[in-house]
């Protein structure tokens, strides 16, 4: 089987001479289809850097990163941005929903730029929040959803353009533990029923004893690649 | 695409009003400056209009004819006869509201104190009321009473300087028919009040009064003419000019060269005021814009993130940003058309009129709405509007994906 994502020596560096952070060092790394992977390691280690990286958020200072079977170097900002919409899902810790909408039209509004209908759309978004478990908050805007409720539309989100990778910074990071565990579970179920890939960056031991395949980074480098029992 | 904005209307919709107090103050700045310029271009167009409404009262006319050189040196020596038939039956067609003739002549006028330079204008009572505003404007005495009536009326200011006054006696002196200097005591009738130029140079006297005084065998100075329309304005004076070849037929246009060059001075004006207000504007419309994407970067990071294109974050913003002008303006037209229409029964401008003097002012102004104005500015403000919001749109398009990881919200 093919990978998901492969990253081949990639590096990135913030800043220049004597202020030069090295954030990643030559990462050489492999996500299989249906995976759940966590990225580990201590504050600054590279996480979110690298997630930006195979997210194509921002660009790397050498190395190579291919999702899908598509290498992202050379692609300008709108084939990046298109190669976002249709291959890959965000979660953020700051759950990031659009405050303006409800939780349905930020569950549409990914569909909408794909270009979906909107009969369909709205059928697709209906059944991602029954996923979710957020059936009759669908209209609800973000400001009036716990924690909890928000980062399950984020996930919704995430799902509905049914992607080929799901990113997560810091999932549980602003959730109590039974909105963590919660979430987790949520994650694992939809890996389960979707096969879908998740990468997660972690240090929540809860999110942590969840995966398949613990990656322990450490100044920029990968320091462990562990896959175990969940 | 349809779709596109179908979808994209409501989000900017609501997007306008997640930041009350800035949306506040744009539509502030945008409603009060598109009511300025409305509001002055209806001020300056009233005052330009009442101004000349004024001017042509007061003695132009619609228009005079005189004879050929009289223009250039007006003096006893380039006078015309009376109207003949031709030119009579062209005075008396349906375009022709009113007409009458004067002597007019330069001369000085005299009191026991002082000697002034003076227009000595002789005129037919009964007609110069239907024509010229002055025999409405007697503040004291009585205007005068005939052609054949040989006192004399007076401007307020000139009476002033001559010291002198109703009942009391001032002497005319003009070259006459031979050449010779006529001199002749008038009893002051009347005084009239207009601006300080017209009081300070106009005595009136009746015309044939002023034709004996003058040893004139029925010679005019002018004949003036008032038309049913001003429109007509052209086409009336080709057809008088035809009907009496030989004498100069000119429109107020080109008798009044100031009062002619007023109305692109206006206009002129006008897109001044629209150009300050525009720049003040845009400088205070683009600063809360660059402040709001500013703020936003995270969101439109986000949005980049989600897999929106560069443009369509800058069609986003454009259309929020025509909402937000375009509610603006309307406010501002609302504005403008509730302050013209409050002011439409009139602005009384009498004392600042008296103070001015040196245009004859209306002492009332009327405001007028102008539908032309009022598609033609709040369009300008709306489009130059979206125009220089391109650049904080721009910003906006331009924010990095990567913005959208951000901890902080
Ligand atoms: N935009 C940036 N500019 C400069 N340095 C950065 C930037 N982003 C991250 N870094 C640095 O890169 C290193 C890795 O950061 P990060 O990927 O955020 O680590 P983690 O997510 O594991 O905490 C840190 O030393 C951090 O300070
Ligand atoms: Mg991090």
């Amino acid at each position: 089987m093919d990978p998901i994502v492969t990253c081949r020596g990639l590096s990135k560096t913030f800043g220049k001479g004597e202020l030069a952070v090295h954030a990643l060092r030559d990462i050489d790394l492999d996500i299989m289809p249906g995976e759940i992977a966590t990225l580990a390691g201590p504050s600054g280690s590279g996480k979110t850097t690298l997630l930006n990286m195979i997210g194509a958020l921002d660009e790397p200072t050498s190395g190579e990163v291919t999702v899908d079977g598509q290498p992202l170097g050379g692609l300008s900002r709108s084939q990046l941005s298109d190669l976002r919409l249709s291959k890959i899902g965000f979660v953020f810790q700051s759950y990031n929903l659009i405050p303006v909408l409800s939780a349905r039209e930020n569950i549409e509004f990914v569909l909408q730029l794909q270009g979906v209908s909107a009969a369909e759309r709205h059928d697709r978004a209906m059944e991602a929040i029954k996923e979710v478990g957020l059936s009759g908050l669908e209209d609800r805007r973000p400001g009036k959803m716990s924690g909890g409720q928000q980062q399950r539309v984020a996930v919704a989100r995430a799902l509905v353009s049914r992607p080929a990778v799901v990113l997560a910074d810091e999932p549980t990071a602003n959730l109590d533990s039974k909105n963590a565990l919660a979430l987790v579970e949520l994650m694992r179920s939809l890996n389960r029923e979707h096969g879908t890939t998740f990468l997660i960056g972690t240090h929540d031991v809860r999110v942590l004893e969840q995966s398949m395949r613990h990656i322990e980074m450490l100044d920029g480098r990968i320091d462990r690649d562990a896959r175990g029992s969940a | 695409m349809i779709d596109g904005l179908k979808t994209m209307l409501p989000l900017a919709w609501r997007n306008l009003w997640r930041n009350p107090r800035r949306t506040g103050i744009t539509l502030i700045v945008v409603a009060i400056g598109l009511w300025s310029i409305l509001f002055f271009s209806a001020f300056m167009n009233a005052w330009a209009k009442s101004s000349k409404e004024t001017t042509l009262q007061l003695l132009l006319g619609s228009g005079q004819i005189h004879a050929e050189g009289y223009m250039d040196d007006p003096s006893i020596e380039t006078l015309m006869d009376p109207p003949d038939r031709d030119l009579n039956s062209a005075l008396d067609a349906p375009a022709v509201a009113d007409w009458t003739t004067r002597v007019v002549v330069p001369g000085v006028v005299q009191s026991e104190y002082k000697t002034l330079p003076a227009t000595i204008v002789g005129v037919d009572p009964a007609a110069e009321a239907r024509i010229s505003s002055i025999p409405g404007r007697i503040t004291e005495g009585r205007y005068l009473d005939s052609s054949d009536d040989d006192s004399a009326v007076l401007g307020l200011h000139m009476v002033e300087r001559l010291k002198t006054g109703l009942g009391r006696r001032v002497i005319l002196m003009s070259q006459n028919a031979e050449g010779a200097m006529s001199e002749q005591s008038f009893d002051v009738v009347g005084i009239y009040d207009a601006d300080k130029a017209t009081e300070d140079l106009y005595v009136f006297t009746g015309r044939a009064a002023s034709q004996r005084f003058l040893g004139l065998e029925g010679e005019i100075a002018q004949v003036v003419f008032v038309l049913q329309e001003e429109t007509a304005l052209e086409d009336a004076v080709a057809a008088l000019a035809e009907a009496a070849p030989a004498l100069d037929v000119r429109g107020w246009k080109d008798l009044n060269l100031f009062l002619a060059s007023m109305d692109s001075y206006m206009g002129v004006f006008v897109h001044v005021w629209l150009s300050i207000v525009f720049a003040l504007m845009a400088i205070g419309i683009v600063n809360t814009q660059l402040m709001a994407v500013f703020e936003r970067t995270q969101e439109f990071g986000l949005l980049r993130a989600l897999g929106m294109k560069p443009r369509r974050v800058l069609v986003m913003v454009t259309i929020e940003n025509a909402l937000l002008i375009g509610i603006g303006v309307l406010l501002g037209m609302v504005l403008a058309a509730v302050t013209i229409w409050s002011l439409s029964d009139g602005i009384d401008f009498s004392a600042f009129a008296r103070a001015m003097e040196m245009v004859q002012t209306g002492e009332i102004i009327y405001l007028k709405y102008e539908p032309g104005a009022f598609i033609l500015f709040p369009g300008l403000i709306w489009l130059l509007g979206i125009l220089v919001t391109l650049w904080p749109a721009l910003r906006a398009s331009k924010c990095r994906p990567v913005e959208a990881m951000r901890r902080e919200t």
